[in-house]
């Protein structure tokens, strides 16, 4: 049957068929590259032209993409290949990895054709319905959102055109398949589809063509990294810090220690620690910081920048201690809150031991400044204060909840 | 004859209304207009070409394509815009459907009659309207109508490319039975647009199904 009728298509007929695919297939090709230039496409209507263009499609011809898909074609006709031709568009960063993200598929099958339709018109209108078609989808793909975000500091759109069967593993686990349309003609149906990648993760161990010159790289190897160096010399100091702060001012288990002489003296829970960390020490007599001889020395020649602070701290703890009572404890604990976390308070270009820093004593006495005789025996103002601040509140209880509910009738016409 | 018709449902919040019915229908349009014949005799003519733009809208993740005609797309707007209109009133309960139909003239055997029209293709856009909170959901609901719309125009292209009936190609004289010639720059098929918004109280009752059962029947 299939050979009775292909006898019977003229010469001509068949000419005009292999014109046809030629051009839907430049045409196709012309769509696909140029909706993923980046760009909006609008071209104008026609309505009064001399010569009529192909497919009464007014799609611009990008001379390059022309030559380009020539040279693929090579003047062979698509009719005659057993191979699809492929139009790949991939994205390249900015450095240098590729990734695949679809590729666009026009194919025949010869097996499947349909005698009925003789008529060459017939077939023209319906390659440019396909063409329309192929417009259509080129702007829904995932590639195309790309397309318009990109750029040549993050990444550019490839294209590249090829006659073989489509490369649909370069798309990565879950690539998708739309089929644009097809074309029963005498010669057999023509197929125009494509194959998207559904997962944009980039990796360039999966993408890359050449395994063994990524193999080859250490830029990729994560234990390698300068990031990854970097946090592996710096291992000991940060866990060394999460542990000073966790046990912190707060934690209940020093809090009994640090109360008595050192309790104004901000942040020497955290030095107490690293003491006691560095002196595996951790839980034995941390209450015996600021006299032991032990912590002298290691504050003598271990970390230097304590000694002075130590002193200072002494003295002002002294005062308070003696005087203060319990409100001296809510100041410690103010000062010491979470709001600072200073470890090393080590000046840069700072001599390393010796002399008094003075920045740091200066910070000290700024924050641990004595209290004034006046104040010391008067109530605390704190909790005269709150508690006539409770009472107004509650007793402008009404007032607040007529805001409140005014607010909510505002915004609820808003949001209709 | 029974006309073609595909439904299309859709989720969405109030301004996407506009966006979403208008990319659906001139994805379509566009496939359904071609350039404008220019005859040299009663049966010979040559086409001219149609120009396309992309549109990319503004409460919904998509760019489509349509015909780059002011005057068509002027049409759609106003006729999309009715309804939305009508939609998104009080009155409405949010649910409503448009529906962009193809049909051709077929001269009435009585000369004092209107030529009777004949749908072979209705496409139909099925609204819900949906109130969002806050701008998390919204996002959510900007991409995902996105990508509902995005599955249905490539449905579109799919019943666009079956071989199914389309009208001849008409003779000079029958032009206007087959297509709208009133645009300047392209030559749609012949359409128009219908549309139903349902009434808070009326729901969809026997009753009513019934009527729009009987007219229906008697269009076609």
């Amino acid at each position: 049957m299939k050979r009775d009728f292909k006898m019977r298509l003229t010469k001509n007929d068949k000419k005009d068929l292999d014109k046809f695919t030629k051009f839907l297939a430049l045409k196709a090709t012309e769509v696909i590259v140029q909706s993923r230039l980046g760009e909006k496409v609008s071209t104008p209507c026609k309505p009064h032209a001399n010569g009529p263009d192909w497919f009464n499609l007014n799609i611009n011809d990008l001379p390059e993409v022309v030559i380009e898909a020539k040279k693929v074609l090579n003047s062979e006709l698509l009719l005659t290949r057993k191979f699809p031709f492929c139009i790949e568009i991939s994205l390249r960063t900015a450095e240098g990895d590729n990734m695949v993200l679809e590729t666009w598929c026009a194919r025949l099958l010869p097996e499947q054709c349909d005698p009925s339709t003789t008529n060459s018109q017939t077939i023209y209108n319906r390659m440019g319905i396909l063409l329309k078609s192929l417009v259509s989808v080129t702007r829904v793909t995932p590639a195309y959102k790309l397309s318009r975000r990109q750029g040549p500091d993050s990444y550019v759109m490839c294209y590249r055109m090829y006659m073989d069967e489509p490369l649909h593993h370069c798309l990565g686990e879950g690539s998708k398949q739309i089929r644009v349309g097809q074309i029963c003609t005498p010669i057999g149906t023509l197929q125009l589809s494509c194959a998207y990648r559904t997962k944009m993760t980039i990796s360039p161990t999966q993408t890359s063509r050449d395994n063994s010159i990524m193999l080859k790289s250490d830029h990729f190897n994560t234990n390698l990294s300068p990031k990854n160096r970097r946090y592996s010399q710096s291992d000991d100091r940060t866990s060394s810090l999460s542990e000073t702060m966790k046990i912190g001012a707060f934690a209940d288990r020093k809090k009994k220690h640090f109360e008595e002489p050192q309790l104004d003296l901000p942040f020497c829970t955290f030095f107490a620690d690293r003491i006691s960390l560095n002196d595996h020490q951790v839980d034995s007599e941390p209450q015996s910081l600021a006299t032991s001889p032990e912590n002298d020395r290691l504050s003598g020649n271990g970390v230097p920048e304590e000694s002075p602070l130590r002193g200072e701290g002494e003295k002002n703890g002294n005062d308070v201690a003696v005087e203060g009572g319990k409100q001296q404890e809510e100041v410690s604990m103010a000062s010491t809150g979470d709001d600072f976390i200073m470890v090393d308070l080590k000046t840069p270009f700072a001599k390393p031991s010796g002399e008094k820093m003075e920045l740091t004593k200066f910070f000290r006495e700024w924050q641990q400044a004595p209290l004034l005789e006046t104040f010391k025996d008067l109530p605390p103002v704190e909790v005269t204060d709150l508690q006539k601040q409770l009472e107004t509140y509650e007793s402008d209880m009404q007032e607040f909840d007529s805001i409140v509910s005014s607010f909510c009738q505002q915004s609820s016409p808003n949001n209709n | 004859m029974n006309a073609r018709s595909q439904v299309f449902e859709l989720t969405l919040e109030g301004r996407q209304a506009d966006e979403a019915v208008t990319s659906l229908f001139h994805t379509v349009l566009f496939h359904r207009c071609l350039g404008k014949f220019l005859y040299t005799n009663e049966s010979s003519y040559s086409v001219s070409t149609v120009g396309f733009t992309d549109v990319d809208c503004d409460f919904i993740d998509l760019t489509y394509v349509c015909c780059s005609s002011n005057s068509l797309a002027r049409t759609v707007k106003q006729e999309v815009s009715n309804f939305s209109e009508q939609l998104r009133s009080n009155e409405s309960s949010g649910m409503g459907q448009i529906s962009l139909e193809f049909f051709q003239k077929k001269p009435s055997r009585y000369l004092f009659l209107q030529p009777e029209c004949i749908p072979w293709e209705v496409w139909t856009v099925r609204l819900q309207l949906i109130t969002l909170d806050n701008e998390l959901e919204r996002q959510e609901c900007r991409e995902k109508v996105g990508n509902h719309l995005t599955e249905k125009i490539v449905y579109i292209t799919e019943v666009m490319n079956r071989q199914d009936y389309l009208p001849k190609m008409p003779s000079r004289s029958e032009v206007d039975l087959v297509f709208d010639t009133s645009f300047v720059d392209v030559q749609p098929y012949l359409f128009k647009f219908n549309y139903s918004i349902t009434g808070p109280s009326s729901g969809t009752s026997v009753g009513s199904t019934m009527r729009k059962f009987i007219k229906e029947s008697f269009n076609l």
